[in-house]
């Protein structure tokens, strides 16, 4: 061993042993939380929610809606569909592959919308109402605890994937060190520019017959908006049921129905 | 009065002698020419320019709520729409202002604009091919609808083996990586006649496929911003009598539908490959440009050349075989596909291209959509109101309009014509209604409001009863009731038939009127009194001038017209000072004869009257001569007309030709100020002329 390299092996092990009282996660103990928390959102088979949004803007009304979450996991399938207030019923997004379709029925047209679509106007994205895919999207990297209110959490960076399509290709995730659920969530434009914050104060669990286990959801998450700073949006996942759901129900042809 | 006879033969005897005379006489020649052309020249421009901004939407004076927190700007602001508050109820607002004897009509207005989106070829294709189908479930099966079904999939099949093409083309460029096989394995399958057999076998899942899978795989279509005049469409026509119907038809009575603007048709729904061909004929015909000389034409041209995949795409296999047999003729050419033979066709030069441009319209323009939009189709227009909704209307299409003279005005032609009642749908007014149905919702919600700046503790703390473990009851979702009652399909179809009348469309929400005036003069004193009637009916309105109301295009107007002013003003200052170097060089040259005229007795007087006197006349006889050329430079220019050759100078204009005409103010200005400006500068040449003794003038050397 040569001078240069006892060198180089002393400074890294005084690094080592200055280091924080956590010592940081190992890239596969990292994918593991990252895979507990898509799993434990996933349910094997359909998955319906009640949410409300609401859309604080700057000098304008609130924007309020309600409207439901139909999720089929297995095969990648969502569709959202608002069903207050009363001018808003009958319009909704739904996904099929990598195509995020709208729909209004005052008009009865098709149109193709992107990842970064708004949902509804609002700080939501198409991601926050679908199944959690934070492991098949996301290389982490570990950037040490820290304390939320009364939460100690792991912060992990995440960097998008090749060759995959996100609203926001970097993340940072606070994760409760005892739960494993999220509580913070912000996201970044690729030049490094902080985009959203999401907030996720309180989780719930139901059991699911289908996957023999719980299924997680968060209850109420809050979104800011970094870009213009007056903007929020704050999302409630009010009930969820697990029932097997029609099978044509994500089909263009099903939510033009709801209309006629 | 023989004293005043004396001094004018002075006057005139000296008027030629003098060469310093002859110069002041030039000045002034040319400063009464320049002021009796440049005068007329600005009044014909700003009456021009009055004409187009009155005439085409703002009226003389625009009302509008005086709790708007901006100012209203019809043509938009640099920072998007104004913030303006609602006019709730025309109906009250109208007879209010039809009560001031100088207004003679006031129509509704609401602006704004918004974004359409259209897919792309594939999409558009696809989604006509499933309202056929949806038709054909609806109605039942006839011979028409299966000829147009087998029609639109023989198309689509056809861009399936286009796109497969492109895809084996662009493999030379492309790595593996950047190929997803996915996208490959759709293709393969919408390729295989398997596919197309089973295709009615379950259409509505092969369309998705379709959709889903091969759609997406060609880029974006296209996203264009809209800008509209919500309006009584009847009133509006009526009142800018400058407006005219050039395709289709005006909107029926009380009916819903739009007018596009035939400027905007022209330039955004015509087909790119066409509107180039027209820009490259207009550019060579009118403003003499060459081909062989030009950038920007060669760039047409070379567009022209390799974007033909629009005119490919468009044509089903009938039309692609008639294509090809056409242009072979046209081309003498035996090359059999279309994607070579069009890219020769378009080699376009300045000998060939004429021939060219009239073989596209009678040869290869009847085989294709030439515009987007048809006169009669419905255009699908979203807009985001200003609660944060989006609103989506569907808005049938009438025809194209545009305002004589404004033809190629790109600031008059960006403006789209709707009726109220679309404008009102787009605009998402909240009605109390609605209010209470939201405000309902958000009490239900249950939520606490939280400050962003201490969320965190305030969610996360101690103190926040949040948990993040928690039993939720075995859910049952409900939603079996939850869209009944979305009657989408009959409001399509009720929006398209109804007639709506005069007291439906004049009831409900405007955000501006414009006003007609009897007394254009009277602009500003009844813009006041507008006002004053407003809060003595009990409303709160606020008056803008036309110009006030163009937004920056009328502070642009304003602008120019100082700039304009300035300068005359700057050209006079120097005229006084060179007038007044000139008059003193002149009396030092007469201090001999000055002397010898006070020695024989003439009066100080005399001698300032003497000096004066020349002046103006001086200034009369040349000033005339400048104001006779400058008549007839005008009479020239009014008859030829000066020429717009840009579309900037379209709007100035007011038309293609401006024709300047001279008015008597013109001329009578024009005297008053050349000879206030000569007067002036012989004060004080002719002030030192009195000082002049009749000593000092024997003194002095010959």
């Amino acid at each position: 061993m040569s001078l240069k390299n006892l060198l180089s092996a002393a400074a890294v092990s005084v690094a080592l042993l200055s280091a924080p009282v956590a010592l940081a996660l190992e890239p596969a103990a990292m994918v593991q939380i990252l895979s507990v928390i898509d799993d434990r959102q996933r349910n094997g088979g359909d998955y319906k929610a009640h949410i409300y949004l609401e859309q604080k803007e700057k000098d304008k009304t609130d924007n309020v809606r309600e409207g439901f979450v139909y999720r089929r996991d297995a095969d990648d399938k969502l569709m959202i569909l608002f069903s207050k207030p009363k001018t808003e019923a009958g319009k909704g997004y739904l996904r099929l592959d990598k195509n995020l379709w709208s729909y209004d029925p005052n008009v009865g047209k098709w149109e193709r919308r992107t990842e970064r679509e708004r949902i509804a106007g609002t700080d939501s994205r198409r991601a926050d109402f679908d199944e959690s895919r934070l492991a098949e999207e996301f290389d982490p990297s570990y950037e040490g605890e820290a304390k939320l209110g009364k939460y100690t959490a792991h912060r992990l960076n995440l960097k998008v994937k090749p060759n995959i399509d996100v609203a926001y290709p970097v993340v940072k995730l606070w994760v409760d060190k005892d739960t494993n659920n999220i509580l913070k969530r912000e996201e970044y434009a690729l030049s490094g520019r902080l985009m959203r914050t999401a907030l996720y104060p309180r989780w719930k669990k139901v059991f699911s017959e289908s996957k023999g286990a719980d299924v997680w959801y968060p209850e109420e998450i809050r979104f800011y908006d970094e870009v213009e700073k007056a903007n929020s949006t704050i999302v409630l996942i009010k009930s969820v049921d697990l029932r097997a759901l029609e099978a044509n129900l994500f089909t263009k042809a099903w939510l033009e129905s709801k209309s006629r | 009065m023989g004293q005043l006879r004396l001094l004018l033969q002075v006057a005139f005897r000296n008027l030629f002698t003098s060469k310093i005379n002859i110069l002041i006489g030039g000045i002034i020649f040319f400063g009464t020419l320049l002021v009796v052309v440049g005068g007329a020249l600005l009044d014909s421009i700003d009456g021009a320019m009055s004409r187009s901004i009155i005439g085409s939407v703002a009226g003389h004076i625009q009302v509008y709520s005086d709790e708007s927190k901006d100012e209203l700007s019809l043509y938009g602001g640099m920072s998007g729409e104004p913030d303006l508050t609602v006019l709730a109820d025309f109906s009250r607002v109208r007879p209010v202002l039809e009560k001031h004897p100088n207004v003679k009509t006031v129509v509704p207005m609401g602006t704004s604009s918004a974004l359409i989106t259209s897919g792309n070829t594939v999409d558009l294709t696809l989604a006509r091919l499933r309202d056929l189908y949806k038709k054909r479930t609806e109605q039942g099966e006839s011979a028409a609808l299966k000829e147009s079904i087998d029609s639109v999939k023989a198309h689509v099949r056809q861009i399936v083996a286009l796109m497969e093409k492109q895809r084996a083309n662009s493999k030379v460029v492309l790595t593996d990586a950047a190929v997803d096989p996915m996208e490959v394995e759709a293709l393969a399958r919408a390729r295989t006649d398997e596919f197309w057999n089973s295709f009615d076998a379950d259409p509505f899942a092969s369309l998705e496929f379709l959709e889903n899978r091969i759609a997406p795989q060609l880029p974006d279509g296209d996203l264009l911003e809209l800008r509209y005049v919500g309006t009584d469409l009847d009133t509006f026509q009526r009142t800018f009598d400058r407006m005219e119907i050039v395709d289709g038809e005006a909107v029926p009575h009380g009916k819903r539908g739009m007018l596009v603007s035939k400027f905007f048709y022209e330039n955004f729904f015509k087909l790119k490959t066409a509107f180039r061909l027209d820009t490259l004929k207009q550019e060579r015909d009118l403003n003499g440009k060459l081909i062989a000389t030009d950038p920007q034409l060669q760039r047409w041209v070379k567009e022209n050349q390799t974007q033909t995949r629009e005119i490919i795409f468009q044509l089903d296999p009938v039309k692609t075989h008639q294509a090809v047999e056409r242009l072979q003729k046209v081309l003498g050419s035996k090359e059999s596909t279309l994607d070579k033979l069009l890219p020769e066709f378009f080699t376009t030069t300045d000998e060939n291209f004429d021939t060219r441009y009239q073989q596209f319209y009678a040869e290869l323009a009847p085989l294709l959509d030439l515009y987007r939009l048809r006169m009669g189709d419905t255009l699908t227009i979203s807009a985001f109101t200003r609660t944060g909704y989006v609103q989506s209307v569907n808005v049938k299409v009438y025809g194209t309009y545009q305002f004589k003279g404004l033809e190629k005005s790109t600031m008059a032609g960006l403006i789209n014509l709707m009726d109220l009642m679309t404008f009102r749908d787009l605009y998402g007014y909240l009605s109390p209604d609605r209010k209470a149905e939201i405000a309902e919702l958000q009490k239900n919600s249950g939520i606490k409001p939280v400050d962003r700046a201490s969320a965190e503790d305030a969610l996360f703390g101690e103190d926040s009863g949040n948990t993040l473990v928690a039993e939720a009851a075995t859910g049952i979702v409900d939603d079996s009731k939850a869209f009944e009652g979305n009657q989408g399909a009959v409001y399509r179809e009720d929006q398209v038939a109804r007639v709506y009348s005069q007291e439906e469309i004049e009831k409900g929400v405007v955000l501006s009127t414009a006003v007609i005036l009897k007394d254009p003069t009277k602009l500003e004193q009844t813009m006041e009194e507008l006002k004053q009637v407003g809060t003595d009916a009990g409303m709160k309105l606020r008056a803008a001038s036309w110009q006030q109301a163009a937004g920056f295009i009328g502070q642009f107007v304003l602008l120019a017209k100082l700039v304009l002013y300035f300068a005359v003003f700057i050209i006079f200052v120097v005229a006084l000072v060179i007038i007044n170097n000139a008059m003193m060089m002149a009396t030092l040259q007469r201090v001999r004869e000055v002397g010898t005229m006070r020695a024989i007795g003439a009066q100080r007087s005399f001698i300032l009257s003497m000096v004066l006197v020349e002046t103006v006349l001086l200034g009369l006889v040349f000033g005339a001569g400048g104001a006779l050329v400058g008549s007839g430079v005008m009479t020239m220019l009014g008859s030829s007309g000066i020429p717009a050759n840009n579309e900037a100078l379209y709007f100035f204009f007011s038309g293609p030709r401006l024709y300047p005409t001279l008015s008597a103010s013109n001329l009578i200005a024009a005297f008053v100020i050349v000879l206030v400006v000569s007067a002036i500068s012989t004060f004080y040449p002719a002030f030192l002329a009195t000082r002049v003794s009749p000593l000092q003038a024997m003194q002095t050397d010959e």
